[in-house]
């Protein structure tokens, strides 16, 4: 053996080749006794470093191994011999007779406190050996230290942690016993688990203190998670109690069928499972506890509980039962995205409500007016105030509708923002009960935009900005709904035309404000019309300011000349056939204008076409209005001055009365041949100045409400106001009123030539994109591109395409699929 | 500095000149100093060399490895540039900086000769290279808010709150405290004057803990006192305590690599005075007694030092001479008693250090201890007398570590060291314990190359006893290096019987071995054997020369591999017949290899001479031929691999 100087390094002191008595056993039997002093908690005059120098010379001796598993021999011995005694003492023979709950009050409150008992001891045992196996751990800490070089060993004190497992939790409870001290514990638990759920209080932090025993033990040495023994042999149980327990206790709620007891208990319930698992079991139940109670509870139950008569979702939602209603949606929420249950009573809800309002719109309209019918058919043949009234009662009704409408809106609004926490699954659900309800009233687009043409007249008036703004908002919300988009285009439209032109509308701003909504709302194309429409109204502003100027410049010296107001309007862009009231089969001749009028009439024209050469000009006198000045000689002498307003086509008729002397007359066909003005519209103006009491311009003969081709009409002096101007408005005509049956049918076919030229737009649209296209498949990219502006029909489509192929805008290619293709 | 983009080179270029002028006027140190010193261009050359030793010796000798040179090399630039893993490693786990995002680091980077050092000087970017002293510092600082064990001996009341102080702290720090507690050891509370705010107080005991110099001064609203108080109070009590530079730590620490800059003084600063404090106090206070004599030791609670332990370290029975029952049963280990013959009966003598558990715990040994419910951490009326099981040289200098982090101790108590930090939990230590064996062992050269450089001086350090101590303590760097030392003397150790005896034990680490296992010290060996040869074979574009005389090479192969089966088949026949292997090897397996080898060795060279007159062939050759023998020993102890 070579023998080489060492001066410079120091061999360890401690021998590692020798293998034999070299101090193990006595190493050894020190650290052996010390460990049992531990275990009798007589380790306080125990030296650490002592200790610690065993077990480090033991495994510098490379006998670590051994030392690991005397250590877990002296464990094992320990465990068997003193702990588990000490257990299987502490378990008292009722917690093994009664397996299932028991009834007798005594009985359980025996078991309950030597269950208690049991687990006191159980809870002493395992924070003894915790602690005892912590400080062992601390000693042998070199030990560990090498012990985790090697994978294929766990720390000591994982390993005094299994032991504890198998010999302690795992021992029979008797010799040969099939139950084990686990089994009891399991079921002491559970019983008081269930004493608790059933209002009694129990020890909870004892039982907590033994479920991190299972918490802390694992079913294997590599300590998963998934293996905690807390999971493996405990919670299954508990959850299969648990379920067993809230299935009775769903069946039991269902019976008593109240939603609300429902809703509170069940809610109480999942508050009271999350808190036991923080203070009685383990976090980690929680999320399964619960999923046993959104199963039990809620999955099963509430689709019944929701739907209960007398005190489910219909009677909260019509009470307002905002505390009820968050509730059933909460738990709603817990078991399903979609909430489909809660979704569908509420739908069914907002049909029903919304089918009430209809009804009572429908019932309104027509109760006082059982005649309607035969009023409409006979448009002007009627007497005025017989039509008139169905008319009115209709727009009230068309008004209230909205009205009643935007409250129940504002209903559900409500509902949801405070017991659906605005869910988006519900607000869509509620969006579409609502639009299938007001898309069910034909005439919707048409009410909604009477609505709007009330408010911009009369409603907003006195408002702050703040509710007009709210009241837009709801409008529009309304718009969203209407799925004919063009059919409301074109009311909004007429209705528009009129308050423009008669200068009806309250506020300009309020009205362009309305305009730019509708184009956030539905977009460009839909409010270009309207805008146009607001442009004509200042170019004409601007026309008649210079045409003035013109006339100035012309120093016209007739000082008593005509002031004219003009207003040129685009025929493409205005409802002209709304407001001229003319029937296509009629040929209309234009009303003849007297003198004065005339001559500034022509004068306009020819100004306007000088400026603007190749137009034409036609002339609407049933839009206008005109400012006259009467004298009225009273029989006494003296004269009163008035100021009359009254529309174009009175003014010609007043006008007609200059020519006369005092006290002269014109018969009503008289009347009609001066002027040419059209029958409607001369017994409408004849009405408003000879039989409206306040603004008897007119006398007649005889006097009665209807006008007949052969009354006589004289000037009445006597005619009396107490203001200076008086404003004579034409009976009807000039007001935004619902339609009658005529107009409407005339307004549908009208929309229907619309949609059509709309649809034939879009087909060729999509098809010179697409070339080829199959026919199903056009059909839906028709229908998507137009929603935004209405439904269209699909056999109109299907009409329309025939009608493209016919004129050769697209060609059938294959008939198998049917398929277009476009040619250029 | 990590939170910006790259910088363009103009901004770069701009950057650096505003650090150089800041470093110009002094505001700023610059982190790496001309240094144009003898020691310093000496370690530069040992980094270009890649000679560990001189290296280790010269950062040792406090040379600041930091500094750059007239060309602005660093020492680690030119480890890195010029390949020397070991040696870039060691300077950086000696606090070179290699930071990204400033020049010297970027250059140190890309200077680098191959991946394995990029690396290596990425793995070791900023966030590891900071202050040496931080574990320290952050223990010290951790100390104030630690809850378990109880450690402190001061209870100082300030406002409403109770500060926990250790005197020895207190002391150590502040010439104010020093003097008031030399005067009153015993005293355990103090109450703070009023006219001080508690939050300078706090600000004040915060410093003298070495912690982070606080953000904010706790002052405003709900404090009572408004910051300029706080500041008065802060101004106030720095002189007070006799602390100066309190003041200069608060404020202005706006410049993060100011602020850091002022910390990093700071805390070398608090380490000196630790550390005089600690040389005046505690190793004064040693005191070295009979063994037997210890129990009767009886130290006070209230010492002037406040220490609350004593540790005691018995004398090494080899120096005392004396030979205990337990050393009797090592007599059969290779390392033998060093002058046994002298029988000269002494008394063993222990040495005793008064101790303060607040240092302790650093090593997890005493923290476990004072944490558990032994009797050590039970509260007595006497210091509790605690033995450690190393000599008092290395428990000094385990208590020196912990006190002020130093660890400078020569290569002879290296492995003491290294056991007495593996047993105490002191991991820092045991690795610096690690490098002091591997660099001052210095394995990077062959015997006759070390010889060249440094004389014909060579160190006789025990490579057995080292790896065998490096297994024990699981220190892999030792492992690598008794590997590579061992490669590079193969021819001195190959024959020997306490070779095979490693080869064989190393074989019997791994558990339920199987057959396709290798064997991981011999692995390590080829490794670095090809290293040591290989250098050359790539330099002379070896692999043409080597195609010419292959065959005369087979031949001689031939001829001793006939040889050798002869030897091997003769072992063989003997391993059938005795049951333990290795004490064959021990008596056998010495005496017909040497005859072999002389045989085969100048064959060898003769053919070498003549055919291709090349060292470079020689050295393949030889790397062969060390390789069969390796193989050859492997197969002697019926080990495949």
């Amino acid at each position: 053996m070579a023998m080489r100087a060492r001066q410079k390094i120091r061999a360890p002191r401690t021998g590692f080749a020798s293998r034999g008595t070299d101090g193990f056993e006595s190493n050894w039997n020190d650290l052996a006794s010390s460990l049992r002093r531990i275990h009798t908690k007589d380790a306080s005059e125990l030296s650490f470093e002592q200790l610690y120098r065993n077990s480090y010379n033991i495994v510098l001796i490379q006998r670590g191994d051994e030392l690991y598993e005397r250590t877990k021999q002296l464990e094992k011995e320990w465990l068997c011999e003193q702990v588990q005694k000490r257990v299987v003492a502490g378990i008292s023979s009722s917690l093994l007779l009664a397996k299932e709950v028991v009834d007798k009050q005594d009985q359980a409150s025996e078991r309950r406190a030597a269950g208690e008992r049991f687990l006191a001891v159980l809870k002493e045992v395992w924070e003894d050996h915790q602690l005892c196996m912590q400080m062992i751990t601390d000693v042998l800490m070199y030990l560990d230290r090498v012990v985790a070089a090697d994978p294929r060993k766990v720390s000591i004190f994982s390993a005094a942690m299994a032991l504890f497992r198998d010999h302690v939790l795992r021992s029979p409870i008797e010799p040969e016993g099939q139950t084990t001290v686990a089994d009891v514990f399991k079921s002491t638990v559970l019983f008081m688990i269930q004493l608790e759920r059933s209002g009694h209080m129990i020890d909870r932090p004892l039982i907590r203190h033994c479920v991190y025993m299972l918490e802390g033990l694992y079913e294997t040495a590599a300590e998963e998670e998934s293996s905690k023994l807390y999971l493996t042999s405990f919670e299954l149980d508990f959850l299969k109690t648990s379920t067993a327990f809230y299935q009775a206790e769903g069946q039991r709620l269902l019976e008593t069928a109240d939603a609300a007891n429902f809703c509170a208990s069940a809610s109480a319930r999942i508050i009271e499972e999350g808190e036991r698992c923080f203070s009685t079991l383990s976090p980690l139940s929680e999320p399964k506890i619960k999923e046993v109670l959104d199963n039990e509870l809620i999955r099963k139950v509430l689709p019944e509980v929701i739907n209960l008569k007398g005190t489910g979702v219909r009677v909260m939602l019509d009470n307002d039962r905002l505390d009820s209603l968050a509730k059933i949606y909460t738990l709603s929420a817990r078991v399903d995205p979609k909430k489909s249950h809660l979704t569908a009573a509420v739908q069914k809800r907002v049909i029903e409500l919304g089918r009430e309002i209809n009804a009572a719109s429908v019932a309104l309209a027509q109760a006082p007016a059982p005649s309607k019918s035969t009023t409409a058919d006979a448009g002007g043949q009627k007497k005025d105030k017989e039509k008139e009234k169905p008319i009115n009662q209709l727009t009230t009704s068309a008004i209230k509708w909205v009205d009643d409408i935007l409250a129940l809106k504002n209903k559900f609004d409500g509902i949801l923002g405070k017991a659906f926490q605005k869910d988006q699954v519900l607000l869509s659900a509620i969006t579409a009960s609502f639009s299938d309800f007001i898309n069910s009233t034909p005439r919707c687009s048409e009410f909604l935009s009477l609505f709007f043409d009330e408010n911009l007249k009369k409603g907003i008036k006195g408002k702050t900005d703040d509710d007009v703004d709210t009241l837009l908002e709801t409008g529009i919300t309304l718009l969203r709904y209407i799925k004919d988009k063009d059919l409301f285009e074109a009311y909004y439209k007429k209705h528009l035309s009129r308050r423009l032109l008669m200068k009806r509308s309250v506020s300009m701003d309020v009205e362009r404000q309305m305009i730019s909504r509708m184009k956030v709302e539905v977009g460009n194309q839909f409010t270009q019309r309207l805008e146009a429409m607001f442009k004509d109204m200042t170019i004409s502003e601007d026309l008649t300011g210079s045409y003035k100027q013109y006339v100035q410049k012309m120093g016209d010296p007739d000082q008593r000349r005509v002031d004219l107001d003009i207003n040129v309007l685009t025929s493409t862009m205005w409802p002209m056939e709304v407001m001229s009231n003319t029937r296509e089969d009629q040929v209309e001749l234009p009303c003849i204008f007297p003198k004065e009028v005339e001559i500034v009439k022509q004068s306009f024209e020819k100004f306007y076409l000088s400026k603007h050469s190749g137009r034409k000009l036609s002339w609407q006198p049933s839009m206008g209005t005109a400012d006259i000045r009467a004298t009225f000689q009273r029989s006494n002498g003296k004269t009163q001055r008035h100021e009359l307003n009254v529309s174009t086509y009175a003014m010609i008729i007043l006008l007609l009365f200059n020519e006369v002397p005092a006290g002269g007359s014109f018969t009503f066909e008289e009347i009609q041949a001066h002027t040419r003005i059209p029958d409607n519209d001369l017994i409408r103006n004849l009405q408003s100045l000879a039989v409206a009491p306040k603004t008897r311009v007119l006398k007649k003969d005889p006097m009665s409400k209807d006008v007949k081709p052969t009354d006589k009409f004289f000037f009445n002096n006597e005619f009396q106001s107490p203001f200076m101007k008086v404003r004579i408005g034409v009976v009807s005509g000039s007001a935004n009123k619902v339609e009658n049956q005529d107009q409407r049918k005339e307004t549908e076919k009208k929309m229907s030539e619309e949609r059509g030229a709309s649809i034939e737009a879009a087909v060729v649209r999509i098809m010179k994109q697409r070339k080829n296209l199959v026919h199903s498949n056009l059909i839906g990219e028709v229908l998507s591109q137009l929603s935004t502006r209405f439904v269209p029909d699909v056999n109109m489509v299907k009409k329309r395409i025939e009608s493209l192929i016919d004129r050769e805008y697209l060609e059938r290619i294959s008939e198998e699929p049917p398929t277009y293709g476009y040619v250029a | 500095m990590g939170d910006k983009a790259v910088l363009r080179k103009d901004q770069l270029e701009i950057s650096l000149r505003n650090e150089q002028e800041l470093i110009k006027e002094g505001t700023i140190i610059d982190d790496n100093p001309l240094d144009l010193s003898e020691p310093f261009r000496e370690l530069c050359e040992a980094c270009r060399k890649g000679d560990l030793k001189l290296c280790q010796e010269k950062i040792t000798a406090g040379v600041n490895i930091n500094a750059r040179d007239s060309y602005d090399y660093t020492p680690l630039i030119l480890a890195s540039l010029c390949g020397h893993y070991e040696v870039a490693q060691l300077l950086l786990e000696s606090g070179s900086l290699c930071e990204r995002d400033t020049f010297q680091g970027e250059r140190c980077l890309y200077n680098a000769l191959n991946d394995r050092i990029r690396n290596l000087l990425l793995q070791y970017d900023y966030s590891k290279s900071t202050d040496p002293l931080q574990p320290l510092a952050a223990h010290t600082a951790s100390l104030l808010v630690r809850e378990q064990p109880k450690t402190s001996d001061l209870e100082v009341t300030a406002g409403d709150e109770t500060l926990y102080l250790h005197k020895f702290v207190l002391a150590a720090r502040s010439p104010y405290f020093q003097q008031k507690l030399e005067g009153a050891p015993e005293i355990t509370t103090w109450k703070l004057p009023s006219a001080i705010p508690p939050q300078a107080f706090g600000t004040a005991i915060k410093y003298l803990y070495l912690g982070e110099p606080p953000r904010d001064l706790r002052s405003g609203p709900g404090t009572g006192f408004t910051e300029s108080e706080v500041f008065a109070g802060i101004d106030k009590i720095a002189k007070y305590l006799e602390i100066s530079t309190l003041v200069d730590s608060i404020i202005d620490s706006g410049d993060r690599r100011l602020a850091r800059q002022r910390r990093t003084i700071e805390i070398a600063r608090g380490r000196d005075q630790l550390e005089e404090w600690f040389r005046a106090n505690i190793l004064r206070n040693k005191t070295v007694l009979d063994t037997s004599k210890v129990c009767d030791v009886k130290w006070d609670h209230n010492n002037p030092i406040f220490a609350d332990v004593l540790l005691q370290a018995d004398e090494l029975p080899e120096d005392v001479k004396l030979r205990s029952d337990e050393d009797g049963n090592r007599a059969g280990l290779p390392i033998g008693p060093i002058g046994s013959s002298s029988t000269i009966q002494q008394v063993q003598e222990s040495t005793l250090f008064p101790c303060h558990r607040a240092m302790l715990l650093r090593s997890e040994f005493f923290q476990t201890m004072f944490n558990s419910p032994f009797r050590e951490a039970q509260m007595k009326e006497h210091l509790h007398i605690i033995p450690v099981d190393c000599s008092p040289d290395v428990l000094e200098i385990v208590l020196t570590f912990l006190y002020t982090e130093r660890a400078d101790f020569p290569l002879d108590i290296a492995v003491d060291v290294l056991f007495a930090a593996d047993m105490l939990f002191i991991e820092k230590l045991k690795t610096k314990a690690a490098i002091v064996i591997s660099t001052l062992g210095s394995g990077s050269m062959s015997q006759a190359e070390a010889a060249r450089i440094r004389g014909n001086e060579e160190d006789d350090l025990d490579i057995y006893a080292i790896i065998r101590a490096a297994w024990m303590t699981r220190v892999q760097r030792l492992e690598e290096f008794a590997a590579r030392y061992l490669a590079y003397r193969l021819e001195a150790h190959i024959d020997s019987p306490e070779f095979a005896e490693l080869i064989q034990e190393s074989a019997s680490r791994i558990k339920g071995r199987q057959e396709t296992d290798s064997i991981e010290l011999l692995d390590d060996i080829r490794f670095y054997l090809s290293e040591r040869f290989r250098l050359r074979f790539d330099d002379a574009g070896i692999e043409e020369m080597m195609e010419e005389p292959p065959q005369q090479e087979i031949i001689a192969n031939n001829a001793v591999g006939e040889d050798v089966e002869k030897v091997t088949s003769g072992i063989e026949a003997f391993d059938i017949s005795q049951d333990k292997p290795t004490h064959i090897n021990g008596d056998r397996l010495p005496e017909p290899p040497v005859p072999n080898q002389q045989d085969r060795m100048p064959v060898i060279m003769t053919l070498n001479g003549e055919v291709a007159g090349d060292e470079s062939t020689k050295d393949a050759i030889n790397h062969d031929i060390l390789l069969g023998r390796l193989d050859q020993i492997l197969e002697s102890l019926n080990l495949d691999a």
